[in-house]
């Protein structure tokens, strides 16, 4: 049998929960997990089975009970029950399978050996602090938005990523041929895992290169080039911000994907891609999300799926 | 990215320790978050703290990655920590095992205000004094 472990659960007026930390500290137990419920805390913590028997338990809540008495706050509700231990290093992999998006896209994780023989393009990763592991509909509008520009001509463009997270569509670019890819993001985490995403993938460094930073790092790091396009999968209010900058950092026939949006926010969007002289060539919209595809040029001659 | 927080977990856990082990494991493996990732970047962060507990609120999207910010150490820590005691009171309604000043009280409750649900200071105070209290710290005026 494996070993099992008392979970302590504890209910308490929020001006409790300084002297419930210490006191189940005292306990022996190691940490405490707590989420807010009803404005309150729900704290729970941990002892293995056999290091206490349930008269030590029952202690602990009169203590408990005690000690709210002497802060003048109201009783605790406080259970306990026993849970099987598992193997938690491991056992969160079970919500990551591979994930097709889009036409020609599996998303695979890390841990998982690959396939003999898939027809979609791979994309390893391993999901972890940085945002952008495929399953979100932003991400995967993207995926798909990058499938529907990079269908031809792929070779000769050189993209920009802003925002890159994981480095799942920066790394998604380059799978689908893309010349050259510049990724940066803000949060130093999220470059760390996009450059290990990037080794994952055994993707050349110098065909992706990941940049911490804003627009102004990466026009640095390109050597103030113009993009072919432009990727920014973030958030409406940092699109709307960052977009004035597109037109420093892109040509004529440019185009560009805009996520990160929610459906209420769309017009906000619209209005400032067209009041800066862009097409909305297309808005794809998934849940609660949408995804503009836009370009810099007036002219319709590209291939642009309906929503 | 687009960021839609789907839960928020805060956890008081050994500076630099943290392990897939309760409560780290079960509080965010049923999140589906990485746990491994998680305890690498938390014991990164927090290893010039060793000794101390640091609790650490972490922030779950709706595609199961994560961020956190690290909190101040709980205020049994700082109590004992300003009292110059290992442990508090077994029995702290009959016992009082150290004892801290008001000035020192103000410190701690000043520390932990932008954790503690507390308005103001004169609130904070009461909390931590309670907690005192309760681990056998009394207050000298």
């Amino acid at each position: 049998m494996s070993n099992r472990w008392w979970e302590i659960v504890i209910f308490c007026d929020p001006v409790l929960e300084e002297s419930v930390f210490w006191r189940l500290e005292k306990f022996g137990c190691s940490g405490t997990a707590t989420q807010i419920k009803e404005n309150c805390p729900l704290i729970k913590a941990y002892i293995p089975e056999i290091a206490v028997r349930l008269l030590d338990l029952a202690a602990l809540s009169l203590w408990l009970n005690q000690d709210a008495i002497l802060m003048e706050a109201s009783s605790p509700q406080i259970q306990w029950h026993l849970i099987d231990e598992e193997d938690w290093a491991s056992s969160w992999k079970q919500y990551w399978q591979p994930t097709k998006i889009g036409d020609r896209f599996l998303v695979y994780p890390a841990w998982l050996e690959m396939p003999t023989e898939e027809e979609r393009l791979i994309l390893r990763l391993d999901p972890g602090t940085a945002f952008g592991t495929g399953s979100h509909p932003t991400t995967q509008l993207c995926l798909e938005s990058l499938e529907m520009r990079l269908y031809e001509n792929a070779e000769a463009q050189t993209i920009a990523d802003i925002g890159c997270g994981s480095g799942i569509l920066s790394i998604g670019s380059v799978l689908l041929g893309a010349k050259k890819v510049y990724g940066v993001d803000t949060d130093p985490l999220a470059v760390k895992a996009s450059r290990s995403n990037c080794q994952l993938n055994q993707i050349d460094r110098q065909r992706l290169v990941i940049t911490q930073g804003s627009i102004e790092e990466l026009m640095e790091e390109s050597g103030h080039q113009a993009f072919d396009g432009v990727i920014c999968n973030i958030l409406a209010e940092t699109v709307i911000d960052l977009f004035p900058l597109f037109d420093l950092c892109t040509h004529e026939d440019s185009w560009a994907i805009l996520s990160g949006i929610l459906l209420d926010q769309a017009q906000a969007i619209a209005d400032i891609v067209e009041g800066q002289g862009w097409t909305v060539a297309a808005l794809w919209k998934r849940k609660d999300w949408c995804c503009f595809n836009v370009r810099r040029s007036e002219h319709v001659g590209k291939r642009v799926r309906p929503t | 990215m687009a960021k839609k927080v789907v839960a928020l977990i805060k956890l008081a856990l050994p500076a630099g320790k943290a392990n897939p082990a309760p409560p780290v494991g079960p509080a965010l493996g049923q999140h589906g978050v990485n746990i491994m990732a998680f305890c690498k970047e938390y014991n990164a962060k927090t290893a010039d703290k060793a000794g101390l507990v640091i609790p650490v609120e972490i922030s779950v999207f709706e595609d199961r990655s994560f961020t956190f910010i690290l909190k101040t150490p709980p205020a049994s820590v700082l109590i004992k920590k300003a009292a110059g005691i290992d442990k508090g009171a077994s029995e702290p309604n009959k016992q009082k095992v150290a004892t801290i000043t008001r000035e020192q009280l103000k410190e701690i409750a000043q520390t932990k205000m932008p954790d503690l649900n507390a308005n103001d200071i004169d609130a904070a105070m009461k909390i931590v004094a309670g907690t005192a209290k309760n681990m056998g710290v009394a207050i000298a005026d």
